[in-house]
């Protein structure tokens, strides 16, 4: 690197203009699902792509409150009318019989396509004397006013049954005034759909506006006095969740500058090597983002929360410089004796993070990408850049005065070895103890959203009745056709198990789009015009009803035998198109067809019932056990890797050090404050998700630089209280950076921040505590440079 | 001319009784309603007809009502097939030994179901707000031979019955006669056991 100065600091202003464009134009995402796997079996994909760009994805749930149930109603009517006029919304509706009238019309028109009784039997003149004497028996029912008008149309009542599998299905919530209600009667309930996938954040923003808006109006029109809006749904969390981690990041990391600034000030006694030594972090946290937004083509919100905290590591690169730099001496000077410390430290954190690189998670990736481009162009700014910023002259004046109190404390911390020995003990104890129950397995625990938005969500869920996440049948096959064929197949194993009481039912998406085969069977069960009326007067001849009643049926039977197949289109507008969309999807050019059960009594005899379809199409599954299942690999996954970088980190230095005794010395109090971070956070009823897993890392990361100036007193040459006095300065900021983190309310950033802050702070300790007296100045780091 | 004085007489014959029998008290809903409610319990005998457009013949239905203040009735068929209607408070339940069906309702759900109970179950109670919510109420005749028109309100009811005509004598209905929107009609005859 023989650069002139001026040369290196153009080079370094060009870099930081193109970053700076890059992370202007960049996407951001809070897309839970980039914390999944992305290499999964087909299943797993399939699940997670349903997660994010579902049906279920899609559905937002809007609850209106505070007001008397006479308002509520009037609110619901004008929010529905407001909402179903937006394009931004494929269905919306209020539970209001008008919203289901083309359901009903829809069945209606093609009940002899739809309806399972429909076969050749059913059309004789025996089977339709049967459904006759049936309509007699119905029409001296009570109820005759409200089932009768179909008899000219539908004489053998597949209307009937349909609706009666509908309402199988789902009992539907309470009603007021004709529109859904919570069963309290307190909150009116709507169902919109967006048409922009869940993951589109983007898009759910604007729709959430929009439902805003359409509410605010809707109040203005009905003259309501204090309503209350309340909207849930993934779509929904993600927008809030993300804001609320941008939120959090911004306000948290200004906080934190400030704090850490403030002390600097206070150290340093200059604004402008204050300024300075965030000039590595600044240039660091863009090329981070750059890097990981040109390479992955969007950032996480998460990386870019766990990006902010990279001042933790970073701003320690021009802390040891500053600190270091004795009167009369230059900063180049120190950078001759320090540099190979400060590179061994940035390469150990880059080896940590960089498993995490090669992970196969693309939140885990991006982590790993932005800390490794972040840490290397920061320490590189500290080596090439801010010397020739410095002014003239400078050297901390603080760090003289501090430095013979902490050599006196630094000489009798070895007293505390055995101490701090059963406390590692007793930790490893604690964890064995505990085993697996350390760590939190349920997906939920990566929720960004907070513990009582959640609780909201699944009551008003349980008011609308949409269905839980519990088993269902996943059909598979290459074609449309062929997943609805496969799913009738399994349609009639359920019916008879259903039966047999081993399930209390199921929905199908063959119940609303039977396959072209069975519509054309049941096209063909339906017998001529002639042979029909034959059949019907035949069947009619001493029944009591009038002759020609059922000209109507005959002339429609007709009309459906020669009609073309239904297709998903015909659904359109529909609240069965809405369920036909939650129950059967392309994805990746492969077809799923989704098939929820109620109430299985008894699994094994469902297993078995089911063993005789082909498995590779037909999978039973427990979503909410399969996905908390995906969880448990991935973070197995990610804990190997952490591992991993672990052992990166330990061959790396002993290819520098070229010594078993230093490298323990290093890695030593690294362990022991793992450790005992880690017993501290289950001791405060933690358990330890992906999130603390990887500030673990990071903890590994940032104290690597700690143990590596205190082992053997650090770089050669150097005045010993500077070096302990600059490793106090860059604790102190890392622990007040992260520790400010940790008041974060989105829980990934403040389960990092607490983590990482306790960890550093154990790590500086244990160092301290662990690593031999230091008997003089040393001269022994040449080797290393 | 002779049409005219036709009209003339009738209206006089019509009206006449009415102040004729009970000049002193003003007779109306009100105080029927007030007749009504004082019955906290009634068991009838009923026969129905349905003449429905679909038949040839109307079909004829028997058996028992049941009512108990406020919320409860029953009516239950013994012939031609036995089924039952019950009310309770907001649930109808109907049941059909012969299909060994039973089927369980809220009324909330079901508008049109709910209105048409209630046009007995309000009247035997005496219930007007409970009339008002469904129907136009009007009244014609005297006590002890009235006649109470219920028309629907609300599109959903009208959909299904366009009147309830009620028959009754003091505080006893006689006949329940419900006119579908389709053009169907029933007509129940009740006939009062005394306990």
């Amino acid at each position: 690197m023989t650069l002139p100065a001026r040369a290196r600091v153009g080079i370094w202003l060009g870099l930081i203009l193109v970053c700076a464009l890059v992370v202007a134009r960049s996407q951001y995402s809070a897309d839970l699902a980039a914390f999944l796997p992305s290499s999964p079996t087909p299943m797993q994909r399939f699940l997670v792509d349903e997660l994010r760009e579902g049906v279920v994805s899609r559905l937002m749930l809007i609850g209106i409150e505070g007001d008397d149930q006479k308002n509520l109603a009037a609110l619901s009517r004008a929010l529905t009318m407001r909402l179903e006029k937006s394009d931004r919304f494929a269905y919306v509706t209020n539970g209001a019989q008008d919203s289901l009238r083309a359901d009903g019309e829809f069945l209606l028109r093609n009940r002899y396509l739809l309806s399972p009784s429909v076969t050749v039997e059913r059309f004789t003149a025996a089977g339709i004397r049967d459904a006759l004497e049936q309509q007699v028996d119905l029409l001296s029912s009570p109820t005759s006013m409200l089932t009768g008008n179909l008899l000219p149309r539908d004489p053998t009542g597949e209307m009937l049954q349909l609706l009666d599998r509908l309402q199988g299905q789902d009992k539907g919530p309470a009603r007021h005034d004709g529109i859904w209600f919570s069963a309290d009667g307190a909150r009116a309930l709507l169902i919109a759909q967006t048409r922009a996938a869940g993951f589109d954040i983007d898009a759910q923003e604007q729709a959430l506006a929009q439902i805003r808006a359409a509410f605010g109006d809707s109040v203005t029109e009905v003259q309501a006095r204090s309503p209350r809006l309340v909207v849930t749904g993934p779509g929904v969390f993600a927008v809030e969740s993300r804001s609320g981690i941008k939120r959090d990041a911004m306000r948290f990391s200004i906080l934190g500058t400030l704090l850490v600034s403030a002390i600097l000030l206070f150290v340093y006694r200059s604004v402008r090597v204050l300024a300075l030594t965030l000039v590595p972090v600044a240039s660091g946290a863009l090329a981070g983002i750059a890097a990981v937004s040109v390479v992955f083509g969007s950032v996480h919100g998460v990386t870019l929360g766990f990006g902010a905290t990279l001042i933790g590591e970073a701003v320690d690169y021009a802390i040891y410089l500053f600190t270091n730099t004795a009167p009369g001496s230059t900063p180049q000077k120190t950078l001759q004796r320090i540099w190979p410390t400060l590179r061994l430290g940035m390469l150990t954190s880059a080896f940590g993070f960089g498993a995490m690189l090669f992970s196969g998670f693309p939140g885990l990736s991006q982590l790993g990408l932005f800390s490794i481009a972040g840490l290397a162009v920061a320490v590189a700014v500290t080596r090439w850049v801010l010397p020739e910023l410095v002014p003239p002259g400078y050297h901390v004046r603080t760090a003289a005065g501090l430095g013979p109190s902490l050599m006196r404390l630094l000489a009798r911390a070895h007293h505390l070895r055995k101490p701090l020995l059963l406390l590692v003990i007793a930790a490893v104890a604690v964890l064995a103890a505990r085993g697996s129950e350390v760590w939190d397995d349920e997906l939920s625990s990566l929720s960004p959203v907070p513990l009582p938005v959640q609780q909201i969500d699944r009551q008003m869920r349980a008011d609308v009745g949409a269905p839980d996440v519990g088993p269902l049948i996943v059909v598979s096959d290459d074609s449309e056709q062929g997943v609805l064929e496969i799913a009738e197949q399994v349609g009639l194993t359920l019916a008879k198990l259903q039966t047999q009481g081993v399930l209390a039912g199921f929905d199908s998406p063959a119940f609303y789009l039977p396959s072209v085969g069975t519509q054309r069977a049941r096209q063909q069960a339906i017998p001529d015009s002639a042979e029909l009326a034959r059949n019907l007067a035949a069947a009619a001849r001493e029944l009591p009803f009038r002759s020609g009643t059922f000209a109507p049926f005959l002339e429609e039977a007709q009309t459906v035998k020669r009609r073309a197949p239904l297709t998903a289109q015909d659904l359109a507008g529909t609240g069965l198109g809405l369920k036909l969309q939650a129950l059967l999807a392309q994805r990746k050019g492969r077809w799923f067809a989704m098939m929820p059960l109620r109430d299985v009594s008894d699994v094994k005899a469902l297993e078995a019932g089911l063993s005789k379809h082909d498995r590779s199409h037909v999978v039973l599954l427990d979503m909410k056990r399969e996905l908390d299942a995906l969880y448990h690999g991935y973070r197995l996954r990610a804990l190997g890797f952490a591992v991993l970088g672990v052992l990166a980190i330990a061959v790396l230095l002993m290819a520098m050090l070229r010594s078993v005794r230093r490298c323990a010395d290093v890695l030593v109090p690294l362990a022991a404050a793992v450790l005992v971070t880690t017993v501290i956070l289950l001791a405060t009823g933690t358990r330890l998700n992906i999130f603390h897993l990887v500030a673990l890392l990071l903890v590994v990361g940032v104290g690597s630089n700690y143990t590596l100036f205190f082992e053997r007193g650090g770089p050669g040459g150097a005045d010993p209280q500077r070096i302990v006095t600059s490793v106090l300065f860059c604790n102190l900021a890392t622990v007040i950076g992260f520790g400010v983190l940790g008041f974060a309310s989105t829980p990934v950033l403040s389960a990092i921040g607490t983590t990482v802050a306790i960890g550093a702070l154990l790590s500086m300790v244990f160092a301290a505590i662990l690593t031999p007296p230091l008997p003089g100045p040393l001269t022994g780091y040449s080797e290393l440079r | 001319m002779r049409a005219f004085a036709a009209a003339i007489f009738l209206t006089l014959f019509t009206a006449v009784p009415a102040w004729a029998e009970e000049p002193a008290v003003q007779w109306g809903v009100d105080s029927l309603m007030q007749q009504l409610s004082a019955i906290k319990h009634s068991q009838a005998r009923f026969v129905e007809r349905k003449y429905l457009k679909v038949l040839k013949e109307p079909l004829e239905l028997s058996g028992t009502l049941t009512y108990d203040r406020p919320g409860y009735l029953q009516k239950r068929t013994l012939k031609p097939k036995p089924e039952t209607l019950t009310v309770a408070d907001d649930k109808l339940t109907l049941e059909n030994p012969g299909r060994k069906q039973r089927r369980v309702l809220k009324l909330q759900d079901y508008p049109a179901v709910w209105g048409f109970v209630d046009s007995i179950r309000a009247t035997l109670g005496g219930d007007i707000k409970a009339l008002e919510r469904f129907y136009r109420v009007e009244l014609e005749g005297q006590p002890a031979n009235w006649r109470l028109f219920l028309v629907p309100r609300e599109r959903t009811m009208k959909e299904v019955i366009s009147l309830v005509r009620i028959d009754g004598h003091h505080a006893r209905i006689d006949t329940v006669e419900v006119q579908e929107a389709r053009g169907d009609r029933s007509v129940m005859k009740i006939q009062e056991e005394v306990p």
